[in-house]
Parts: C-alpha cells; structure tokens; sequence
C-alpha cells in the first residue's frame, strides 16, 4: 500500500505540466484533467481513512533504505494526521476547480489557472506527506509560488500590489524558515523529522533549539497568518479569484501554516510550557482581534479574509490547550478534547469559509462587486446562492445545527474543563461578533432592497457547476456535524488527535520500522 | 415499551420529517402544503393530548430507546450518541409540549388564508413544522447538548420566519437573530461550567447550589439565555422590532407564545430544579422582573403601531411571570407558569387579531384606523376579551393568573430576607403595571374598533379559518378565568407543584357569577331606570383633559405622560435606543472595530515591522 503516498505529489504535478503543455492545443482539456486529476485525488485521500488502517505508511524515495537505523534518503510519511489534511485539501480542490470552470470565464488563461492550481495542490499535499525538513521547505516553497501568481492572476492595480506584499512578506517567512531549518541541521546533523525528533529526544532543553522553535514560529505563522503576522492576508486572499480564495482561505493557510506548526512542535519538538503558552497566546489574539477587524469590513471578501485569521485563532487555542495541558502533565482527556476541537474547526473552517468564499464569487460573478453597499435584494434573485451563503454564515457563527456549532461547542467545553475559564469566554464572545458580522452580510447582500439597483433586478442564479459545488459543501456544512458521532469520529478525526497526542510514538514508531 | 413514549416519538419525528420533505415542494403548491401541514399538526396535537391526559409514564428516556428510533442492540456507531440523548418527561413537559401543539395547529389554520404579498415567506409551512419539531424536543430534553441543540436551532427558525423586505425589516431580522445567537453562546458557557462542576449534563440529575462566583455565573449565563428567549429585560429589545415587520402569525407563533412557554419553562428548570436560589440572586430577579413589568408598558403607552404596541406588551407580561418564578414560594411559581399559560393565549389571540385587521385594511399604525367594531364583530369581540384578559380584569384569566402573583408576593413577605422584606415594592409596581396595561389597551381598542372610520372602505369579516382561531383562544381565554381557582390551576399545575393553597378567599367562578350577576343587575337598572333619560357627557379620551376645540387622536392618549418633564427626557433617550443593549454593544463594538482598522492602513514597511516585532517579543517572552 505505501506505493500510493508518491502519487498524492507525482499525480498533480503531472498534470500541470501536461495542462500546460497540452492545454493550449486541445479545447477544454485543462478543465476536464484538473477535475479529474483530483477527483482521483479524492478518492485516494479518502482511501487511506477509510481503509480502517491507521497505520503509518511511509515510502522511501528512490528506494534508499535506511543505514543502521539512521535515514538517509528522503522519506514520505503518510499517517492519520496527514491523511487528514490530505482528505481537506484534495476534496477544496476538487471543488473549486469545478466551481472554476465557469467562474474562470471571468479572467483571461485558464490554462495558466489550472496549471497554478495543480502545482499549488501537488506543493501542500507534499507538505503535508513529507517527512523530511528540508523537503517540506521545497513544498512549501511551491506552494507560495504558486499562490503568488494566483493572487495576482487578475492583473489589475490591486492584485499586483496585493500579491507584491504577499511575496515580500512571504520571502520574510522564507528567510526565517530556511534560517532555522540551517540552525536545526546543525545541531542535529540529520534533516528527517523523526530522526531530529529522536536526536531532539535524548538532549536537554537548549537556548538553540528555542531560538529555532520562535523563528519557526514566526515563519510558519507568517503563512499561517495569525497575528502580528497576518498584514499579507487581507489583501492577497480578497483579490485572488474567488475560486483560489476559496483554496487559500480554506486550506493553504492550513496546511502550509497551522499542519506545519503542529507536527512541528508536537512530534518534533519536546513540547515545552512556555512555547504551548506562547502558541495560545498568539491563537487568542488572532482571535478576538481577527474578529474586530472583519465586522468592520464592507468588502465582502475582505471581511471573509479576516474571518479566516480569527478562525484559525480557534483552531489554534483549541489545540493550544491541548499543548498547554499535555506540557503540564494535565488531565489526558482534556488534551485530547481539546485536540479534537481545534482539528474539527480546522476541517468546517475550510468547508464554510471556502463556501463563504464560493459564493462571494457568485455574487462578484453577476454583479461585478464585492461592496456590501452595492448589493441587494439577492435573495430571491439568487435563491441556491443565499441559501447556501446562510447555511455558511450560520455554520461559521456556531449556530445548530451545523457543523460550526459543534466544534466551537468542544473547543468551548474544553477550555471549562481544563480551567481555561477566561479562553471559553473569549470563544464565546468571538463567536457573537462573528454572528453579528455574518448577519451584517446576510441582510446587506440578501435583502435590504432598497439599496437595489436596476442592473441587479435582471440577475439569475450562477450556472450549474458554481451551483453544484456550493451545494455540496452546503451539504458538508450539515454532515460534517456528524463527525462527531463515536463511531465517524474514531474513524477519521480520532487517529489525527491521537497522532499529535502521541508526541515521540511519531519517531519511535518510524525509527523502528 | 409502553404507550405514552410510543406517541412520544411521533410528536418529535413526524413535524421535523415533513418539515424536511416540504421543502422539497414549490412554493406554488401552497394550499397543499398548507393543508398537509395542518393535518401533521393535527395528528402531533392528538398525541400530545393522548400523552397528557394518559399519566402512564414519568421520567427519564432515552431518544434512542422510542419506538422509531431505537437502535439494533450491538450498534458501535450510535451507542455512545445515546449518552447525550436522555429526555425526561414529566407533566410540566407533557403541559408544554401540548400547549406548542395546540398553536401550531391554530397558527398553521391561520396562515392558510393569512398571507401579505410582501412579507410573504418561503417555505413557511417547513420553519413552523420544523420549529414544532425542535421545541417539543428541546422541552422533553434532559440532556444539556440535546438541549442546547435544539434550543439554538429555534433562533433559525425565528429568523426564517421574517423577511427582510426592506431597511428596517432585514435590520430588525438582523438584531434579533443578533440577540438571540448571543444568547445562546452564552448558555454554552453555562452548560460547560455545569459540566464541570457536576460532571453530569443530564438536567435531572443535577442540583447545585449558588455559592461561589462560579456557580453563579453559570446561573446567570443559563438565566441569560432564558430571559433572552422569554424577552425580559433588559435582553427584550429584539421582540418590539420583530413584531412590527414580522408577519403576524409569526409574531403570534413565536415571540408571543412559543418562545414564552419555551424560556419560562427553562427558568422554571434552572431557578427551582437544577440551582438552589440564594437570596442576592432572587432580589436581582425580582427587580429585574418589576423592570420589565413597568418599563415595556411604558414604552408600550406611547407606541402608534399597533403591532409594537403588542410587542411591548409581549415583553411587559414576561415580568409577571418572571416575579412569580422569582419569588420561588408554590403559589409564585404557580402564578408564574399559570401567567406563562394566560399569556401564551391571549397574547397568541391579540397578534392574529392584528394580524386580521392588517389583511383587511393593510394599515399598521393606530391613527389610521377606527371604527371596525362594526365591520368585524367577531374579531371585535375576541379582541375585547383579550385586551380585558391582559389588562387583569375578572373573570379573564389574565385576572386569575396576576392575582395568584399578587398573593404570592404578600405570601413571600413573610418570609425573612431583603427580598422578602421589600414584598410590597414588588406588589406596587406590579399592580401599577397592569393599571398601565389596561390604559394601553383602551388605546388599542379604540384605536382600531372604536371611534370614526377614517375612509368610507367597505371591509368585510375575515374567513372563517382566520376568526376560527382566535375565537377559539378567546374561548380558552374566558374558561381558564372562570374556573381557575378550583379546576384550572390544580389540574395543570398540581402535579407539578402539589398542593396549592391560596391566601386569603378567592373563588374565581364565584367572582365570574358576582360579576355576571352585577352585569345583569346593571343592565337592568339601566332597563327600568332610565331607558330614556341618559346622560350626556364628553366622550372618554384616555383620562386626558378635554380642552375646547382639540380634537384628541387615539395616538395623542397619554402624550402627556409622554410630554411630562422627566419623562420626556426619558423617552427621547429610549427613541434614540440609548437603552438598548444590542445598540450600545454594537457602538462599542464598531469602536473598537475602528481602532484596529486605523492601524490595518496596508503599508508593506508597516506590515513588515509587525512581524519583526512579535519575533522581537516572543524572543523576550521566551529567552529572557
């Protein structure tokens, strides 16, 4: 079975040089590989975490096969935790390209898009399977590229000057990230995770090694976005195309970003008190302060780009706490609630926000706007649009009985449990703001029709593949909650909590192989 | 499996599945969805009688362990499910769950003819099933999730069932969807910390005293939540605006009935069965309860809008029952729920009697109208019987229900305590709440029934399905009045509360028959009396001083409470929502939104320092 881990990065890379390559001489191929490239994405996601197998897979590239127990070829680790991730980004993926089809018509070389998207898939789902450091920096590096390009793809005044802050701040990241995978290879001489993880182990606690953790930190939160490190964010996911906003939003700033910084510092690192604290403290400020910047906004994608900060401030504090509770020898089940809340919110985040961002689209689609102000009325001129924009909006505010409910109920739980009475009262009242925002949406961008122009009076809903993938993450909006039912949970949320609670099993586990 | 839980599941599955299936149905099938709606509601209101009426089956059940719904013995997938599936069903719930059915069925008839091209919903037969669904699940839950699931999804369904055709409406769909989804969070919070202090989350188990601060903030968050659902002050901001734009039979499904019955049985559960009440928390109750009581009818003596007006009353009476609850003595609580009860009914009448005059004049404020006693007799009547039920005139059952508070209140005064001591505080305010109910209300009734009729519009009675309902309330109104004290409030009440024992002599039907007696004799005095010789006098206008040549509007009653020098001061402040606590937070809110926007100016060096900066300070946090 580990023959299958190469082919979440050699399947879509492919495509995109033959959609590059191809694409320009036959009509429609791009459209038809792209979708179905990562329909079979999908299907080998879902595969792995469905086959009942939680065990790790790993595959040696080029078949260099480990010398006395020490790595020294590039390895590929497929565990529950990326299978996870995996399952997130293919299904976005999948999705947004078919919302694509249609919503490109918009833009100019589609060829282009498609062959950004793949690379951009094949870049984050390398990210999450790599087991090497190093290797992990290259993906990573494909992936902001990509992403670059894709921000900027509409070549307007705004774009170009949003994708320009995204390089530059991104090239900071870059910095910080390559100085400190330096600094580790150093210190420990090897570049695969889990033989740092078992050099790490066996020293004590060093300045060296918190110096690193701080600039990966750093680095890592910088395309994760959390706050202070999320100037590039607003701008960049607001004027890409609806459909990679969708993905950037929904998935890149997950598995660039967050996936990195949890593996990192959970199964890498000795997980320390003061960096679990640290990392909280920069998930609740991402959080209330995310919040205060979106209700503000009157562009709609603006307003969902800082909704994405202050999310991913829940992903955060939820599994923060876990870190903090694990780090103090606390209660396991707390951590491991904990956990669960924080992945949870990780996978709704990216079905309701790439929805969100999906029918922003929609609207910018058939009007041609993003200000609140200029819309209107759309409620019964674009009845598949607002149903699901609602059925986003509530999930995103946790309101039954959708799946957002459900993990801000475990994350807020959590927090009591574990005493974190003050994070539960911020969740809670993050939450309200961001209800309040939402309906600020709603009622601006669906009813109100007052504000209706004569143009908006001959709008019709968007064509069908918009519509079809906007209902089925509408209808992922609703199962999702069910993930939480024991038997669905043990299947795909449990095994990625355990993978983090595990700690050094990670090393042990692959060392020993 | 015995009888009564087999109807249980019927109750529940049958309303939310055909919600569900309805939507799949277009619009254009109306009648028919209307009609089949009814008929589920029907069904649903003949098995809640059943469950009532049968006391075969008290206590804790599994969702899971109904009939439909029970589980093959070994499945892995469901089992651990069941743990937060409990319900428990006991005669207060069966009352309620009744009670929800019996509207739904009223309202659904309503609504087949009831309709207004522009606040006309989509899929409004589905919301008013689904919600049907959701409450009786949320009464019969003892599980706190269960509970709060269902509890959360009828702030959906609330704000599904207005349409935001305009401005106003979409921003008053807005604030109380706002209101309603903050509320809630802040039950969640509640719940956790229950959770984390008992261990358990099955309301049936828990009983925990309020001691610590802790312990009282879960209280709180808990009452929060039903103050906020209820609309007591000051969280009832939401419920004038709704009922103002909403339709009218959603104003009189949810804010006037359901969400009622709904918040006043949850603070029955938290303040008698899961907290013991300590005595700082029951004077801030009992304040909080006499707020409401004088600050809604205030505000509700000067509304032009009929539909506000009710509105306000809507959150005015939630005191009464709110004082009863707090007093925490048997006959208050009884007051309380038998208030809940009257106002669930009268208040339900009042809004669909709006809702008539609405469809056969489309005119909502008060000056507008007049003169339609004569035109709509039935809703007249029906109307009259309400407003007389509200404003606590005997034999209604408004009457009935008050008194019993009253009595409770002198009845709490002998307890020791602050609370207790200020028994007769609590007893003024709320006796001068419902002098100012009945002045509102002559308002009302004038305004719309009495007086000249503006234009020479010819206006029929309204259908048969659309008076059908209200008679029936005002029916419902007039028979919980005259037999409250000896039948009424014991057979709801009593196998809640056990024995109630009234202070002081009060026979309800005797008084029903002294003041059928007094009528009578009036009439005939008036007969042999003076048939001919009658008084001449001013007409009425609200106790207002009756100058020469001032005409006095209905709208102009009690301007002069209105125009007083401290008041005017008041209302100017009110009408400029300085109290409302949805505005004042969202000020604060966009405040702060603002002060973080300034520093978000986009400049790349700026941004760029950030990042430095918070690698400089986690490098201080952590290294030094």
């Amino acid at each position: 079975m580990n023959h299958i881990v190469p082919f979440y990065i050699v399947l879509p890379l492919a495509a995109a040089f033959l959609i590059s390559i191809l694409g320009r001489f036959i009509k429609g191929f791009s459209k038809v590989t792209a979708g179905f490239i990562f329909f079979t994405l999908l299907c080998l996601s879902f595969f792995y975490i469905f086959s009942g197998d939680h065990s790790t897979i790993v595959y040696n590239i080029g078949g260099w096969e480990p010398v006395n127990n020490i790595p020294i070829g590039i390895y590929l680790i497929l565990d529950p935790f990326s299978g996870f991730m995996l399952c997130i980004i293919n299904t976005m993926a999948f999705l947004s390209a078919l919302y694509a089809v249609s919503y490109i018509s918009l833009y100019t070389g589609e060829n282009y898009f498609y062959t950004l998207l793949c690379i951009m898939v094949a870049g984050l789902n390398g990210v999450v399977v790599t087991g090497d450091l190093f290797n992990l920096y290259v993906f990573l590096e494909i992936t902001v590229i990509a992403s670059y390009a894709l921000v900027a793809f509409g070549t307007e005044k705004e774009e170009l000057e949003a994708s320009f802050k995204y390089q530059v701040l991104g090239g900071i990241a870059t910095t910080l990230i390559l100085f400190s995978i330096g600094m580790i290879y150093w210190y420990t001489k090897t570049l695969n995770i889990p033989d740092i993880a078992g050099i790490l182990n066996k020293s004590p606690d060093e300045k060296i090694v918190q110096f690193c953790q701080l600039m990966l930190i750093a680095g890592f939160g910088l395309k994760a976005a959390i706050m202070p490190f999320h100037g590039w964010l607003p701008d960049a996911h607001s004027s890409a195309p609806s459909s990679i906003s969708a993905m950037l939003s929904g998935v890149v700033i997950k598995a660039a970003g967050l996936y990195v910084i949890f593996r990192l510092f959970f199964n890498m690192f000795q997980l320390t008190y003061e960096i679990s604290i640290l990392i909280t403290a920069i998930g609740t400020l991402s959080m209330v302060v995310g919040v205060f910047l979106a209700i503000g906004q009157w562009d709609l994608k603006r307003l969902l780009a800082y909704h994405s900060i202050s999310q991913m401030g829940y992903v955060i504090i939820g599994v923060g706490m876990g870190m903090m509770i694990l780090a103090n020898n606390g209660n396991k089940a707390f951590a491991s609630l904990a956990i669960m809340g924080g992945l949870f919110h990780l996978i709704n985040h990216a079905v309701f926000k790439g929805l969100l961002f999906l029918n922003a689209g929609a609207i910018e689609y058939r009007l041609g706007t993003r200000d609140l102000n200029k819309m209107g009325g759309l409620f019964e001129k674009m009845p598949v649009t607002s149903a699901t924009s609602l059925t986003a909006s509530m999930a995103i505010s946790g309101i039954p009985p959708f799946n957002g409910f459900f993990s801000k109920l475990v994350i807020i739980i959590a927090a009591v449990l574990a005493k974190y009475y003050i994070l539960a009262a911020l969740a809670v009242f993050v939450s309200i703001i961001t209800l309040a925002s939402f309906m600020k949406f709603q009622r601006y961008a669906f009813f109100n029709r007052k504000s209706i122009k004569k143009a908006v009076n001959e709008v019709k809903d968007v064509p069908f593949l918009m519509k079809f993938s906007m209902i089925v993450l509408a209808v992922l909006c609703l199962a999702l909650s069910l993930i939480l039912i024991p038997g669905i949970r043990d299947t795909i949320l449990q095994p990625a909590v355990d993978v983090l609670m595990g700690k050094n099993d990670y090393y042990i586990n692959l060392l020993n192989m | 499996m015995n009888s009564v839980t087999s109807h249980i599941e019927i109750i529940i599955l049958l309303p939310l599945i055909t919600g569900i299936l309805l939507f799949l149905i277009p619009d254009k099938l109306k009648l028919f969805k209307g009609i089949s709606s009814i008929l589920i509601s029907a069904v649903a209101l003949f098995f809640a009688f059943q469950t009532y009426f049968t006391e075969v089956f008290n206590g804790q059940i599994n969702l899971f362990e109904l009939r439909f719904l029970s589980l093959p013995d070994n499945d892995s997938l469901l089992s651990a499910v069941t743990a937060f599936t409990m319900l428990n069903i006991d005669s207060l719930a069966r009352l309620i769950v009744l009670l929800i059915c019996f509207f739904s069925f009223l309202i659904l008839i309503y609504s087949i003819v009831y309709s207004n091209k522009e606040r006309a919903l989509k899929n409004y037969c589905s919301f008013i099933l689904l919600t049907l669904g959701a409450s009786v699940l949320t009464v019969f839950a003892d599980s706190f999730l269960l509970f709060i699931f269902c509890w959360g999804f009828l702030g959906l369904t609330l704000y599904k069932l207005i349409k935001g055709y305009d401005e106003e409406s979409s921003a008053a769909a807005k604030k109380t969807f706002i209101i309603i989804g903050a509320s809630d969070g802040i039950m969640i919070l509640g719940i956790a910390i229950i959770w984390k202090i008992t261990g358990l989350y099955n309301m049936s188990e828990i009983s925990i005293g309020t001691s610590d601060a802790i312990r009282i903030t879960a209280f709180l968050a808990l009452l929060i939540g039903s103050f906020t659902k209820a609309g007591a002050f000051p969280f009832h901001t939401w419920i004038p605006d709704y009922t103002k734009y909403a339709p009218a039979s959603s104003s009189a499904y949810l804010p006037a009935s359901l969400d009622k019955l709904l918040g006043i049985y949850f603070m029955f559960r938290i303040c008698s069965e899961i907290f013991v009440v300590n005595q700082g928390l029951k004077l801030a109750i009992l304040i909080l309860g006499v707020l409401t009581i004088i600050i809604a009818v205030m505000m509700a003596l000067v509304q032009h809008n009929y539909k506000r007006l009710l509105g306000y009353h809507a959150v005015s009476q939630v005191g009464y029952m709110i004082v009863g609850l707090g007093l925490g003595t048997v006959l208050g609580i009884a007051g309380g729920l038998f208030h809940m009860f009257n106002h669930a009914m009268y208040k339900a009448g009042l809004f669909l009697v709006a809702g008539n005059v609405e469809k056969n004049t489309g005119k909502e404020e008060l000056d507008e109208l007049g003169g339609l006693s004569k035109f709509m007799p039935v809703t007249y009547i029906a109307a009259l019987i309400f407003a007389l039920s509200i404003s606590g005139i005997p034999p209604f059952n408004g009457f009935a229900s008050k008194w019993m508070i009253y009595q409770g209140i002198i009845d709490f005064g002998k307890q020791p305590g602050l609370a207790s001591n200020l028994w007769i505080i609590w007893l003024a305010l709320a006796v001068i709440g419902s002098a100012l109910t009945l002045a509102s209300f002559i308002k009302f009734i004038s305004g719309i029934f009495l007086g000249r009729i503006p234009d020479n519009t010819k206006i029929k009675e309204v259908n048969p399905a659309m008076w059908l309902p209200v008679i029936v309330l005002a029916l419902v109104c007039l028979v919980a009045g005259v037999f409250a004290g000896k039948l009424v409030v014991p057979q709801l009440f009593g196998p809640v509360l056990g024995e109630i024992s009234y202070t002081g002599i009060w026979d309800s039907s005797a008084i029903a028959l002294l003041i059928l007696f007094s009528v009578i004799l009036g009439i005939l005095v008036y007969l042999i009396g003076n048939l001919n010789k009658f008084r001449k006098d001013d007409s009425f206008i609200g106790g207002e001083v009756n100058r020469d040549q001032t005409g006095y509007e209905v709208t102009d009653f009690y301007k002069t409470i209105a125009e007083a020098p401290g008041f005017k001061h008041l209302y100017n402040m009110a009408e400029k929502k300085w109290f409302d606590i949805y505005d004042l937070s969202k000020g604060v809110v966009l405040k702060i939104s603002h002060l973080f926007s300034a520093a978000h100016n986009g400049i790349l060096s700026n941004l760029a320092f950030w990042v430095l900066a918070g690698l400089i300070f986690m490098f201080i946090f952590l290294l030094l």
